[in-house]
């Protein structure tokens, strides 16, 4: 039983939702509060039933033809469904804190409109079922989020926003060359063929190779991945809820996913490996994560920290993809949800402490414990996990992507880990000393930057509450990994459905 | 009922924090009581679960795949730990008593740090317990993890300068030792394929790069147990500790690092291969380095808890060496490891004692002062050998190693005993110098002497398997006791001639200051080229911004090309149309 319906609807309701938004008037703030809040609900419940259903073994697809040759497909699948449950939640969460976070502020109509946007584009995205669906998703994810990065309108934010174009409007056109290629030669390529690209393998190596550079590149400037991260840093300008979307979900995610789309489904893994381009990934991936670590030691504000620490955490899913094997398999698609997990939780937290305390700089931090005891408990196990320390979720992947290493026989990828780890404890490590070791303003030392009280507790409830619920579930992803239907089980579904067909 | 107790044994140290955070928020700040007898009572359970009897639980949910077991080696570990524990908490209530009294006042800097304590020990207490209690590595590492950071807040508690100097010391190389264990642990699983430290051994018998998995944890668990080389940490961190911080610190945390050894390695395994009995010969030599090293260098030290710090590190060197031997000489294994846990078990305790009587000598009781003398020198000659339990381990060693005839060691480890024998007598005599009467209480003094009479009787209530503890025969008793008095001597005769020197101490955390050194000046080179790669990149960026502009003004001279082409549109079109009707008239006529 198809259910074409599915995939549709759940698309729909954030496309909707955006089309409502910018349809209501800017003063309607209590519709549009329940509209939004309503549909990211209603989309959750569609993605449990899409969870079920790719459980029980169906597959759902809808498509329509577009041109001769060229089919609009969106299809359920294991993997899919994975980016899509992310997406999903992360939008609730996310959602909340935004109204929190931007209450009584201007152009929240736009705000919202585009918020929606582009998580219905993430939502496209992990449905794409070919390569042409999956660009147009991509690329409208890339104009959604502009106006998100540049939404307070200062001169900084525009730099940002053109510069963020510059990089991703650039690297779509490289993406797209290597479509246009690809569809060349193989004419329209399902994600979902069983076969590949194995056929093409002997006649065109060189072509393949090239394809591949092409498409990595392009999806590449979405992931961070070094050279191609100088966005990233700099978009740390646009609202805190923002940039938690884009570090734990959005444009950062998808061209990860768009990576593992790529090898996995469109490739397919023993044609990766038969290309030699597994190996060059890895390599990529283990030189960003030393750089992007490196780099964040040298940051003096938070944000920037976080964001240099999500360029480092995002080539900790391409390494999984370079690892052969199911464990780096595993590894790379449980670190898609648990780093966006632990990431949102930081980048929540980093947003209150601005917003409560005026706090950017990592020295006005001292002693923040005290005020904010929950953001901060929040904040150390975001950090924690970061560092791949037990219990939480970022220990889990690090065990999966070693293991996977060890069994691939790439011992240089576990001194990677542990480099990084290392350097991951270097910059997070000091940062919970000042936050509970060092007396500050809450001790009578000084005053905070631009303090607020915001609410009853600690800060405002709507953003308090969404923090207090990703940091308890990557921290749940961690220590109940066994369970089923944890992030753990699903990535391993994916995977034995990869190396087990 | 067994499974109710351990879940009451892990769960009760988060009811106490949970209390300690209601106290804060909630009682008014006089009747703050941060040492509250449920405080105290939080190693309780298990202290009791350690006695009940044997048991095993798996859960597949928990981490990735949870096995946990009290055997025949984690019940007596855990007795000793939990009993250190509780004794420790109830020394801390008395050793903080002034404090408190302080922080009851409305002092707020008081108020924050004992908070901190209060919340922070029943979390270190837990990593411990869980550590003991694991058998698969995820639970094991995080354990172990939750334990190392925790204490952190024992370390750094007072806040002075030596405090941080110390915490930070000790964090940076906890750091680097969860890199190394993190390293050798995937490795090892993941070439067996295995989550359970029992797979961990196997891989370690059974694997190509056996050795080298073996020598990452060995240094990862090293950094704790203060292996020579990492030890520097102890030193620090110690003297800067409070006293039942120290205590626990010393007495059962480093023993994590043995007992992380004992897990990991396949000690006595028939399969031992050469390489990694040589490793096992390379460990008896840092073992006995350290025994020897920390000895000498530790009786020039100015504070007791220095002194005694490199006392642990001498001990946990025996250790080592002796852990060493169930890879050198595996069928040593099984007759040695009882008397290793006892030896651990009475090291902890009576290094515990010994640090809680650092407290006595500064907060001196109102007793007879030859009395009280000789209950803080009783644990040290404990440890020396000379009497009660530090005789019985000491001949638990002793007597599988002369069965299986390794003389030689025996002779060594004797002569270490010398080297202990000095610590300790340097140690007391440091405690008379910078001795202070009155202001001590009940708990401090209750809790150490308790943990003095534990010390002496512990092979009474270890719950290690029956009959492999013996009492040494009398014709042994002077081959065992002769380290205590020459040690006494050398100490003595040492002190008379370094005499002259006073003034000038040997600083404490030796390789330390000249790791900093080091580390300071290749740091030096690296931020000069960090600075250099800097400004190549703004150069760069500069530049291409330049071209980047010289480009749009080609590109912008175009743009008024093309207006001067607006402007001339109708002229030009009428010269091309001139053009071609020229052209179409040439064609015409040829």
């Amino acid at each position: 039983m198809n259910a074409a319906w599915l995939p549709l609807t759940a698309l729909a309701t954030s496309l909707l939702v955006a089309v409502t938004i910018f349809a209501l008037p800017e003063e309607a703030r209590r519709l549009r509060t329940t509209i939004n809040i309503g549909a990211a609900v209603v989309k959750i419940i569609l993605v449990t039933l899409m969870v079920r259903r790719v459980a029980a073994g169906h597959e759902d697809i809808f498509s329509f033809q577009v041109i001769g040759g060229l089919d609009f497909v969106l299809r359920i699948d294991a993997l899919g469904v994975m980016f899509a449950g992310l997406s999903s939640l992360l939008w609730l969460c996310t959602t909340i804190y935004a109204i929190g976070y931007l209450e009584g502020s201007a152009n929240r109509k736009r705000f919202f409109g585009f918020f929606s946007l582009c998580v219905a584009s993430t939502i496209g995205i992990a449905l794409a079922d070919n390569l042409f669906t999956f660009l147009i998703f991509y690329e409208m994810l890339t104009l959604s989020t502009y106006p998100l990065v540049v939404h307070r309108g200062t001169e900084k934010a525009l730099n940002a926003g053109r510069v963020y174009l510059r990089y991703t409007l650039s690297a779509g056109v490289v993406l797209l060359l290597g479509a246009v290629l690809l569809n060349n030669l193989t004419g329209d390529q399902s994600f979902s063929s069983e076969e590949g690209l194995g056929d093409y393998l002997n006649d065109h190596r060189g072509l393949l190779t090239l394809i591949f550079i092409l498409l990595v590149s392009g999806l590449a400037v979405k992931a961070a991945m070094v050279p191609l991260h100088g966005w990233l840093p700099r978009a740390m300008v646009a609202p805190a809820p923002v940039s938690a979307l884009l570090h734990a979900v959005a444009v950062v995610k998808a061209g990860a996913f768009g990576i593992l789309r790529v090898v996995y489904d469109l490739y397919g893994i023993e044609l990766s490996v038969e290309l030699g381009v597994i190996t060059g990934l890895a390599v990529a991936a283990s030189i960003t994560i030393i750089y992007g670590s490196l780099r964040a030691i040298a940051q003096q504000e938070l944000k920037p920290l976080l964001a240099f620490s999500t360029v480092s955490q995002v080539s900790y899913v391409i390494l999984g993809i370079g690892i052969f094997g199911p464990f780096g398999t595993v590894g790379a698609l449980a670190h898609l949800l648990h780093q966006g997990l632990m990431k949102v939780t930081l980048f929540f937290c980093a947003g209150n402490y601005a917003e409560e305390l005026g706090i950017h700089r990592i020295d006005e931090i001292d002693g923040a414990g005290k005020r904010m005891p929950l953001t901060s408990i929040a904040f150390t196990i975001g950090a924690l996990g970061m560092i791949g320390l037990p219990p939480v979720a970022g220990f889990i992947t690090k065990w999966y992507l070693g293991v996977g290493a060890i069994q691939a026989e790439m011992y240089w990828v576990v001194a990677v880990l542990v480099a990084s780890s290392t350097l991951n404890a270097m910059y997070f490590l000091p940062i919970l000393h000042r936050l509970w070791f060092r007396p500050g303003p809450s001790h009578g030392k000084g005053n905070w930057p631009h303090e607020q009280r915001l609410g009853r507790l600690e800060t405002h409830g709507w953003l308090l509450w969404p923090m207090m619920f990703t940091a308890l579930i990557s921290l749940g992803a961690g220590l109940f990994a066994g369970l089923p239907y944890s992030p753990l089980d699903w990535a391993a579904r994916v995977a034995s459905g990869e190396y087990l067909p | 009922m067994i499974t109710l107790l351990l879940a009451l044994a892990l769960l009760w140290p988060f009811g106490v924090m949970g209390h300690a955070v209601w106290l804060a928020y909630r009682a008014p700040e006089s009747q703050r009581d941060y040492f509250s007898v449920l405080w105290l009572s939080a190693a309780w359970p298990s202290l009791l679960l350690a006695y009940v009897g044997e048991a095993q639980w798996t859960m597949d949910a928990w981490m990735l795949g949870g096995e946990w077991e009290l055997n025949s080696l984690s019940r007596p570990w855990l007795a000793f730990t939990a009993l250190l524990w509780s004794l420790a908490a109830v020394h801390a209530r008395g050793y903080f008593a002034a404090e408190q009294a302080q922080a009851q006042r409305g002092d707020q800097d008081a108020q924050r740090r004992l908070l901190r304590l209060a919340l922070l020990w029943p979390l270190t207490l837990l990593g411990n317990v869980l550590l003991i209690i694991a058998q698969d590595i995820a639970s094991f590492y995080l354990g172990f993890a939750v334990m190392t950071f925790a204490a952190y807040a024992l370390v750094v508690h007072t806040g002075t300068q030596e405090a941080r100097l110390g915490a930070k010391a000790y964090l940076i190389l906890a750091v680097l030792g969860e890199g190394l264990i993190l390293g050798g642990f995937l490795w090892s699983a993941g070439a067996a394929d295995t989550l359970m430290l029992q797979g961990v051994r196997e891989s370690i018998v059974s694997a190509e790069h056996g050795v080298w998995m073996a020598a990452l944890l060995c240094l990862g668990f090293g950094v704790k147990a203060g292996v020579i080389g990492l030890h520097v940490w102890l030193p620090l961190a110690h003297p800067a500790a409070p006293a039942p911080a120290s205590a626990v610190l010393s007495g059962v945390m480093i023993k994590a690092g043995l007992l992380g050894w004992i897990s990991v390695l396949p000690l006595g395994h028939a399969q031992v291969s050469g390489a990694l009995a040589q490793f096992g010969h390379w460990m008896l030599v840092a073992g006995l380095a350290a025994a020897f090293a920390a000895a000498v260098y530790g009786v020039f030290q100015r504070h007791p808890k220095a002194v005694l710090a490199y006392s642990s590190i001498s001990q946990m060197g025996m250790m080592t060496a002796l852990v060493a031997m169930g890879l050198v000489a595996p069928d040593v294994w099984p007759l040695l490891w009882p008397g290793l846990v006892l030896f651990a078990a009475h090291h902890a305790l009576a290094k515990g004692s010994l640090f809680m009587g650092t407290s006595i000598s500064e907060h001196l009781p109102r007793w007879p002062q030859p009395l009280i003398w000789a209950l803080l020198a009783l644990p040290g000659i404990s440890l020396a050998g000379a009497i009660g339990a530090g005789l019985v381990s000491k001949w638990g060693v002793k007597a599988p190693l002369y069965e299986m005839h390794h003389e030689s060691l025996i002779k060594l480890l004797s002569w270490a005993a010398v080297g202990t024998a000095a610590l300790v007598s340097a140690a007391l005599w440091r405690q008379w110098q910078q001795r202070h009467q009155g202001g001590s209480n009940r708990e401090q003094w209750g809790a150490w002497l308790v943990a003095v009479i534990a010390a002496l009787l512990t092979p009474l209530w270890l719950p290690l398997p029956a009959g492999s503890i013996e009492m040494p025969p009398l014709k042994e008793w002077l081959g065992i006791m002769w380290p205590f008095p020459v040690g006494v001597l050398f100490a003595a005769v040492g002190w008379l001639v370094t005499r002259p020197l006073t003034g000038k101490t040997l600083p404490a955390g030796d390789l330390w200051w000249f790791y900093a050194f080091v580390v300071g000046s290749v740091l030096v080179p690296i931020r000069a080229f960090g600075h250099c790669c800097g400004r190549l990149k703004s150069a760069s960026v500069v530049t291409t911004q330049k071209a980047e502009e010289t480009l749009m003004g080609h590109l912008t001279r175009l743009l008024s090309g093309e207006s001067w082409l607006r402007h001339h549109t109708s002229g030009l079109m009428m010269m091309l149309a001139v053009l071609l009707a020229a052209l179409l008239m040439w064609e015409g006529q040829r």
